[in-house]
């Protein structure tokens, strides 16, 4: 069979995209992120509990008092265990990936029921857009929508197309025949056919279907988070990314209480739209009206979300003008925003909070989010990004470098030399140097715990160090991730089984476990890299300032080891707090390292 | 009042049907064209609807006979041929000039009475007139007036699943009758129904019919409903019209052997009347006695109890009594028994006398 060259020719098919439909792109762009922004404006701008409070008179309305009451424990837990805002903007995000949705699956549903050669071609199309695995298109998305909300919401809408789309079309192909032509009979025409009796007829599917839509909106979250979509994905992308079972868990609760809450609201919702679903209730009401089912008319509902949202609108506007932090002469941002990226490495998170700090702390306002590596270069590159501070230069990252390098600038290192390496616990005697590693296998279960296969280390270690040593027959690197590296070394250091993992200096694994690092004496791992900041082509022209002093940055490595523990001792989520702790206890460093011109 | 006429309709299923006509013309069969994949639903119908008739059109299923309906107002497009009413050719006719003849001239009840389930009854009975853009308080009164016609006064306000099958159809019937339109095309309109109430929504259709003569064209596959209901009947059979005429006609000279075998089952005395069976007077002086008589259109199961209480032929007479014919005895039983032939002589007189 000859190699067809289908990947080659996406590739070209992408950059033609690229090349000649950036208009197109830029376009939706801003339609999406204007309707985002606007929506998530609108959903954080009331006090939690007051929005809590409409939201559970909207449930107390559709459901009843108990859905009501659960509507409202549901999200004051989420206020409580600080995740409002993620709520808040993965709602947003739903809600906007929703109506774009709603608005192509339902006229495409529509029309597939009216046109069988239509039906015909869309349904291989749908198949494809719902199990084409996310990542793959999400990171094309990146390239032509920029890293952000956007491409997390064109993800969603791809994934959850296909089931408005078909259950539009199998709701209105449901309705009974002899119905559409009795109106055909009575000579309706065929536009009034559709409105007053397919549609009306076809609302509770179509309503299940809306309701799917919204479920896997909600789902695709998460993998929104990996690009830059924040909210609950961003949290618990984050979570992972560090190994933090507990706001894992958080994060992951609230989405279900999102999740639960929109699936019950329009599930209740479509029997309140459709005809038929509302006289079910009426008669329903009529029967056993009790306490615990009350619900009230929808003008008093109304009338009680109109004043929640009055209130909410009036604290709104008492509530959110008192966060200027810098002033005088360190003001130097004067509340221009600088948006960082980082990969939750742990020198990338302490180096990257450290400067939102410091920034911070000169008038700036500093966005920080957590990428994939990919995405995180594709948006720096696009210019989404401002600045990350930790690519391993030259070796590590050499692929994204050579990529992209032509769109980013190299403000320098600020940190090295780095090592790679392969580590044991030192409870593991007699293995002090990667020649000690052959003929041992058996202890290893020939197996080297590795990370991320894309990780430039991972290539170096299967392609040269193995080899060198010839352990490439006997060891096998298993793929994965850091996290589960870490949690991988943490279960066996606890049990004090054997176990070799892929690591690297500097790292807090190494203050928090006895470790050793493993000799290279045919020096197979290269010279170290220098931890390099890099930014957008062009960041440095427009801030002057801020480039000049990430240029001039540099750690050593007590004071990044330092951090880095203090980061890890005050607990997952509170980086920044740890940041002030540390700069308080090394005072003088924030004034060298931003030093304001006087 | 007009009439509705039906010139040579043929309704082709399948590829190439203008193709399928012309051989239908030519003498082909129907399962000639079956091998080619296509089918031809009806063939070559036609026949005239008198104002103020019920025309009723018989068949089993798989006749044409439905299909046959759908062509008389449009919802299915004739293969070939013409649909004439009111003087205008409605195969001609562009889908929107065709569907104002639908909303306003023609109207139709179904087999499964096609209620909307999310509109009330009275929205249901108004449905016709809301097409028309009639104004909703009048149409409101005027569904209804056509309610109250129906026997279905003060249900207005229920909706639909709420109702039995017969008053459904009721419902389906107002709904028909709201619009006015002169020409009702019922698709077995009661064969849904259990026995009772069938025969009652009979009764009430032939009621409504003496007040509101309409044209009405039915279809059933019940050859009792058929005679009952029908002034006259099309038999279908195969997409064909085998044959056509009143019920009596068809009783009495059956077109073909396939006609006869459906006309096994249906009760004679009920169908037949004193005008099919009676005979010349066997005496110039008949009818002059005291004795009861009947009228041409008593029923020969009504016959049959007079005659057993008059000792002589029974006279038939008009309604100024004057003398139409007159019964034996021996002949209603002779059809009755389904044969034409008189007594033949017995060989043995005194049994014959006794």
């Amino acid at each position: 069979m000859p190699r067809l060259p289908l990947g080659e020719w996406v590739d070209s098919a992408v950059t033609f995209l690229q090349n000649h439909l950036s208009w197109l792109f830029d376009a939706i762009t801003k339609v999406v992120n204007g309707m985002y922004d606007g929506i998530d404006a609108v959903l954080s701008a009331p006090h939690p509990l007051l929005f809590a409070g409409i939201l559970a008179v909207v449930a107390w309305w559709l459901r009843g008092l108990v859905a009501g009451v659960l509507a409202f424990g549901g999200f004051a837990l989420i206020d409580s265990i600080e995740l409002w805002d993620e709520a808040m903007s993965t709602l947003s995000l739903v809600l906007v990936a929703t109506v774009v949705t709603l608005v192509l699956a339902v006229p495409l549903g529509i029309w597939s029921s009216r046109s069988k050669t239509v039906s015909a071609i869309s349904r291989p199309v749908l198949d494809f857009m719902q199990t084409m695995p996310a990542m793959v298109y999400l990171i094309p998305g990146i390239i032509f929508f920029g890293v952000g909300v956007v491409p997390g919401i064109i993800a969603t809408i791809v994934f959850s197309l296909p089931p408005g789309v078909r259950m539009t079309e199998l709701g209105i192909r449901q309705v009974d025949p002899e119905l559409v032509e009795a109106a055909e009979a009575f000579g309706t025409t065929p536009r009034n056919t559709l409105l007053r009796v397919q549609l009306p007829l076809a609302l509770p599917t179509i309503m299940a279907g809306v309701n799917q839509v919204i479920m896997l909106g909600l789902s695709m979250v998460v993998i929104a988070g990996m690009v830059g979509g924040g909210g609950l994905g961003g949290a618990v992308y984050r979570a992972i990314g560090n190994v933090d079972i507990g706001l894992g868990f958080e994060a992951g609760v609230s989405i279900v209480i999102l999740a639960m809450y929109l699936d019950r609201m329009t599930g209740a919702l479509g029997r309140q739209v459709s005809p038929v679903g509302r006289r079910a209730l009426a008669r329903a009401r009529t029967s056993g009206a009790k306490l615990w089912n009350h619900r009230p008319q929808p003008a008093v509902a109304v009338v009680g979300v109109v004043v929640l949202a009055l209130v909410a609108g009036g604290m709104g506007m008492f509530g959110s003008s008192s966060t200027a932090t810098a002033s005088g002469a360190d003001n130097v941002g004067k509340g221009k925003k600088v948006s960082v990226g980082y990969i939750p490495w742990d020198e990338g998170i302490a180096s990257t909070f450290l400067w939102k700090e410091l920034l911070e702390r000169r008038g700036y306002k500093v966005d920080t989010k957590q990428y994939e590596a990919g995405a995180l270069y594709t948006g720096m590159a696009g210019g989404q990004i401002d600045f990350e501070t930790d690519s391993w230069l030259p070796v590590t990252h050499a692929t994204y470098w050579q990529k992209y390098h032509d769109k980013l600038e190299d403000l320098g290192s600020w940190y090295g030399p780095t090592s790679l390496e392969l580590s044991v616990p030192s409870y593991m005697k007699g293995i002090d140097s990667l020649e000690d590693l052959k003929g041992k296998s058996g202890q290893f279960k020939g197996r080297i715990i590795g990370i991320e296969p894309s990780a430039g280390m991972m290539g170096l270690l299967k392609d040269k160090v193995l080899k060198e040593y010839g352990l490439d027959g006997e060891y096998k690197v298993v793929d994965g991730s850091t996290p589960s590296m870490l949690a991988e070394l943490k279960r066996a250091y606890a049990k004090k089984e054997p176990i070799a993992v892929t690591l690297w200096s500097p790292h807090w694994a190494y203050s928090t476990y006895d470790l050793k690092k493993l000799k290279d004496p045919k020096g197979t791992w290269g010279k170290g890299d220098g931890v390099h900041t890099l930014a957008r082509k062009g960041f440095s022209g427009d801030n002057p300032k801020v480039g000049e002093w990430l240029k001039n940055f540099k750690m050593t490595e007590q004071q990044l080891t330092g951090l880095e523990a203090k980061i890890q001792s005050t607990g997952k989520g509170k980086e920044q707090q740890a940041v002030r702790a540390w700069l308080d206890d090394n005072p003088g460093l924030a004034d060298k390292w931003t030093p304001v011109g006087k | 009042m007009s009439t509705l006429q039906a010139e040579q309709l043929y309704k082709v299923f399948g590829r190439r049907p203008d193709d399928a006509v012309r051989r239908l013309e030519g003498g082909a069969d129907r399962d000639e064209l079956r091998a080619d994949g296509t089918t031809a639903a009806v063939i070559d119908a036609s026949f005239t609807v008198e104002p103020g008739e019920i025309f009723v059109v018989m068949g089993l299923s798989g006749s044409g006979k439905s299909t046959l309906l759908r062509m008389l107002n449009g919802l299915l497009e004739p293969t070939s041929g013409r649909v004439l009413y009111d003087g205008q050719d409605l195969t001609g006719l562009s889908p929107r000039e065709l569907r104002a003849v639908r909303s306003t001239k023609i109207s139709m009840v179904f087999q499964h009475f096609a209620l909307f389930p999310h509109r009330s009854v009275l929205e249901n009975a108004a449905y016709g007139l809301e097409v028309q853009g009639v104004p909703r308080a009048e149409r409101e009164k005027r569904a209804a007036e056509a309610l109250e016609l129906t026997g279905l006064a003060g249900w207005g306000d229920s909706w639909p699943d709420e109702l039995s099958g017969g008053m459904q159809q009721r419902v389906g019937l107002a709904r028909a009758l709201a619009t006015d339109a002169d020409l009702l095309l019922m698709d077995e309109s009661f064969s849904a129904l259990d026995p009772l109430i069938r025969r009652d929504m009979q009764d009430q259709l032939l009621e409504l019919q003496k007040r509101l003569k309409k044209t009405i064209v039915f279809i059933t596959h019940d050859l009792n409903e058929a005679m009952r209901l029908g002034d006259s009947i099309a038999v279908m059979r195969d997409g064909r019209i085998v044959q056509l005429g009143s019920a009596e006609d068809i009783l009495l000279t059956p077109a073909n052997d396939y006609v006869a075998s459906f006309i096994q089952d249906v009760d004679r005395s009920r169908v037949l009347t004193a005008l099919s069976v009676m005979t010349e007077p066997h005496r110039p002086d008949a009818g002059s006695c005291d004795c009861e008589s009947v009228s041409a259109d008593t029923s020969v199961a009504d016959l049959c109890a007079v005659a057993a209480r008059v000792p002589h032929p029974v006279a038939v007479k008009d309604s100024d009594g004057s003398l139409l014919g007159v019964v034996p005895q021996e002949r209603l039983i002779a059809f009755l028994g389904d044969d034409q032939r008189g007594p033949v002589a017995c060989s043995m007189q005194e049994v014959a006398r006794a």
